[in-house]
């Protein structure tokens, strides 16, 4: 596994490294501005902009016959599934890390930037639970589809989770109009945990697809 | 004899592309080179495939090792070491992270052997392999083949990108990796002098089935082509041809056993067969 780990990170840094540094620039321009919705942009991009990132990788590892020849290597097909996915988890945290960095910052300026305290908390949720639905939803797909259509399964997928944590919040609005803070906790503890099941479901499946594919 | 691979009656079709890898048999002992010839198309890099697993077979048996490999062996892995045609490795990576990699993911990987093979073949190490010349990148896979200690080389196409010098080198090197008697290569290859430098055998593949497989001795010493006339072609038991082919003014005939058809044949023309020539006789001749 070690070695799938550096691979998916080789894969993924040249392009990591440009979007790292035009966040931090950004996360500076974010937390001097007094501009809350900037800096819920700022979180939500952070959070889905690694993850999309390191999944526009797998397309771009496909272009070449490492795909092929890293299955010739002593490393199993759900080994290979499982590493990309454990290395989805790394740049989920990576772009909390900027995102808590930037709302941090901010907060040490100008003070506390939003208007009730959850809402750290629901950005949050809705930040990695995008992140978490796209990816559940892009491996299988890519699986699939092939790694020709990389591209516009990523794009499916990001809207696919964009649309998934928008229903589900409306979903919790419908069954609780007027939320106080214990359900509004709730709602977004639910919309993470279906993000996190929707995840490691879709392992196994990606697997499962994995192996009955021809290299 | 002990075989390190052993294929049969391996079958693989692909409906979309009307093509189907029909019940290849055939087998690689221990200590010995097996060329694998074919045209484009032929199905060598889709017998490879079955044989690494990448490619999920219908039916046969593949034996690597005495035993049949699954997505599980990873132990067995260890032991084989692969060169694919063309771009092996990302492009973006540099020689150094490949070798980072390949650490990781193979528990003998050598990585001063690996250092020593980029040296000897002037391969820098901080350089893209994107910017690597086609010849600079066969060495560099060739040598992260061989840089695990391997027992088996499964090498498809690796010597077409290489000069003639640099291929004469290469060559060399698999001579020297076979002198180990357990240790064995299956090489791909369209460049057939090659083939008849170091191959021990000779697999012939057309059309997704196997031809024949043959010994380079009996090729080099049995094996002839008979140059003959149409009334001298009538006068040949069938059972001496392997394949024919009409040319304008005579009949190109594949004989098992040149020396033999002298003795039978007085008058006839037999000339050594090279394995283009064998290779064209039977894709391109008929059979009786």
């Amino acid at each position: 596994m070690k070695g799938l780990f550096k691979n998916n990170l080789f894969v993924v840094y040249p392009n990591a490294k440009v979007f790292a540094i035009v966040m931090l620039f950004f996360g500076v321009f974010t937390a001097v501005v007094i501009s809350p919705s900037l800096l819920i942009g700022y979180v939500l991009l952070g959070m889905t902009g690694f993850s999309a990132n390191a999944l526009a990788g797998l397309g771009k590892e496909y272009a070449s016959r490492w795909s092929r020849y890293k299955l010739t290597t002593p490393v199993k097909r759900s080994d290979i599934v499982k590493s990309y996915y454990i290395s989805q988890i790394l740049w989920l945290l990576v772009g909390t890390g900027f995102a808590g960095a930037a709302i941090a910052f901010s907060t040490a300026l100008h003070g506390f930037p939003f208007d009730k305290t959850t809402d750290p908390f629901m950005l949050f949720v809705v930040g990695a639970g995008i992140s978490l639905f796209m990816s559940a939803l892009f491996f299988p797909l890519f699986y699939l589809g092939g790694e020709e259509r990389s591209e516009v399964l990523l794009i499916v997928s990001l809207l696919g989770g964009v649309g998934i944590v928008m229903g589900l919040s409306s979903l919790f609005n419908t069954v609780f109009p007027h939320m106080n803070v214990p359900q509004l906790i709730l709602c977004g503890t639910s919309i993470l945990a279906c993000a996190l099941l929707s995840f490691l479901f879709s392992c196994p499946l990606a697997v499962a697809v994995f192996k009955r594919k021809g290299f | 004899m002990e075989h390190i691979l052993e294929l049969q009656q391996v079958t693989k079709a692909f409906p979309k592309s009307d093509f189907t890898l029909d019940r290849v048999s055939f087998s690689l002992p221990y200590g010995s080179i097996l060329g694998f010839v074919g045209e484009n198309g032929a199905g060598k890099t889709t017998t490879i495939g079955c044989v690494l697993n990448t490619i999920n077979k219908d039916s046969g048996t593949v034996r690597l090792f005495g035993k049949e490999m699954s997505d599980a062996d990873t132990a067995m892995r260890e032991k084989i070491g692969v060169v694919y045609d063309g771009d092996n490795f990302p492009p973006y990576w540099t020689a150094r992270q490949l070798s980072q990699v390949m650490a990781g993911l193979y528990a003998n990987w050598d990585h001063a052997l690996f250092q020593k093979y980029l040296e000897d073949f002037r391969l820098p190490e901080k350089q893209k392999i994107r910017h690597y010349s086609r010849g600079m990148t066969m060495k560099l896979a060739i040598a992260a083949a061989l840089s695990h200690h391997p027992q088996l080389l499964i090498l498809d196409e690796a010597t077409s990108g290489l000069d003639p010098v640099m291929r004469d080198e290469m060559l060399d090197l698999f001579l020297a990796f076979v002198q180990e008697e357990d240790h064995s290569i299956l090489l791909s290859s369209h460049i057939t002098s090659d083939l008849e430098k170091v191959a021990d055998y000779i697999a012939f593949i057309h059309n997704g089935k196997l031809l024949t497989t043959v010994s380079k001795n009996d090729l080099s010493y049995r094996w002839a082509v008979m140059r003959c006339r149409e009334s001298q072609f009538s006068a040949l038991d069938p059972a001496d041809i392997l394949a024919y082919r009409k040319r304008d003014f005579q009949i190109d005939v594949l004989l098992p056993d040149g020396r033999e058809a002298l003795r039978k044949y007085r008058d006839a023309v037999v000339d050594h067969a090279s394995i283009d020539e064998i290779m064209l006789l039977l894709v391109k001749g008929e059979r009786i």
